[in-house]
């Protein structure tokens, strides 16, 4: 099943395809005075145009926050780029302590089912498939970050990326 | 009623004078911003090895755990620096920053001619003054201009799965970043 959503421009200069939001003036010079007070603050460095652009969701498609205590899939085809991570973080922006060191996946080692679809679990125990360990952190932060894009590719009308569903909570 | 009116309204205008003011200001006040961190990493002009981020460290926030980078915090001051970036086996791409963290420009290894990314950094003055038949034999040379006198360049190396790790952490060591006349 594809998932197809426009992609839409919120007006802040924000970019929304589904629960995924990026800000793509962030990676240019003409950033805007919040952006660049909020890198300046806490010390990022955002990724130049040219290299790539992220995305980061905070809530799932009903709208719930991302909980680590629960089981969510993370589940759809990605925006074209050369290559894809996706990582996540605790509500406070750090790596999440596992014993595989598995903070995310890249778009080269991620399992693929037969639609194309990659699927992906946040779970806090083991999970088959792609499992990404949420250490039972309260709030996820889940970054999608494309590498190389054709320009534009955010804009398009089919813009595709993955759904998030919340699947089970203790 | 309406002697309350005016100071409500000036309180407030105030209060968005000093907002904006401050949103403006903050960049140059910031004590630990990208620069200030890297700087402490190693001296100016040189390339710097980033650790890789874990759970408890991480240099600069929310850097991608799938890629290695490297730094080379710069200043202009005392002329042009040349910068050599080995193209590693997926993806390499540099970023250069303003002393506040703006990015200015950036590329990735597509548009490397051989197996490195080759640039010259340099403020419009300093190209200015380049002997003009330099100019022309350095159209396989790429020369990125700089407003900012200070700034970083940040180098970012894509690892495909972890077994591959040590391998682009290696060939990122092949990176230099040094004054363009010691280069030549």
């Amino acid at each position: 099943m594809t998932w197809l959503m426009s992609a839409r421009d919120n007006g802040f200069g924000a970019l929304d395809v589904g629960v995924w939001r990026a800000w793509p003036r962030s990676g240019t010079y003409d950033a805007d005075p919040y952006a660049r007070a909020s890198f300046a603050r806490s010390g990022d460095l955002p990724i130049g145009l040219s290299e790539g652009i992220s995305f980061v969701a905070t809530t799932d498609n009903q709208g719930r926050a991302i909980d680590g205590r629960c089981i969510t899939r993370i589940k759809g085809k990605f925006l074209p780029a050369r290559f894809w991570t996706l990582t996540i973080y605790d509500g406070r922006g750090r790596l999440i302590e596992n014993s595989a060191t598995r903070y995310g996946f890249t778009s080269t080692e991620v399992l693929f089912d037969a639609e194309g679809d990659a699927e992906i679990w946040l779970s806090p125990r083991a999970h088959s498939g792609n499992w990404l360990p949420t250490g039972e952190s309260e709030r996820i932060i889940a970054v999608i970050r494309l590498y190389d894009t054709p320009t534009g590719v955010a804009r398009s009308e089919v813009a595709q990326m993955p759904r998030v569903t919340r699947e089970k909570c203790p | 009623m309406t002697r309350f009116l005016l100071p409500i309204l000036g309180g407030l205008v105030l209060g968005g004078l000093v907002h904006i003011v401050s949103i403006f200001a903050l960049p140059q006040l910031a004590q630990n911003d990208a620069y200030a961190r890297l700087e402490r990493l190693g001296r100016t002009n040189e390339i710097v090895q980033i650790p890789d981020p874990t759970p408890f460290e991480s240099l600069l926030p929310r850097l991608d755990p799938a890629f290695v980078f490297a730094a080379c915090v710069f200043d202009l001051s005392h002329g042009p620096l040349a910068i050599s970036v080995p193209t590693t086996p997926d993806l390499t791409s540099v970023a250069f920053y303003t002393r506040r963290g703006r990015v200015f420009y950036s590329l990735n290894d597509r548009a490397a001619a051989r197996r490195s990314i080759d640039l010259q950094l340099m403020t419009p003055e300093q190209r200015a003054l380049l002997p003009r038949d330099e100019d022309l034999t350095a159209a396989d040379r790429l020369i990125i201009e700089s407003s900012a006198i200070q700034g970083i360049v940040f180098v970012r190396a894509f690892v495909r799965e972890e077994g591959a790790r040590q391998n682009v952490r290696q060939q990122l060591t092949n990176a230099k970043c040094g004054p363009l006349s010691a280069a030549r």
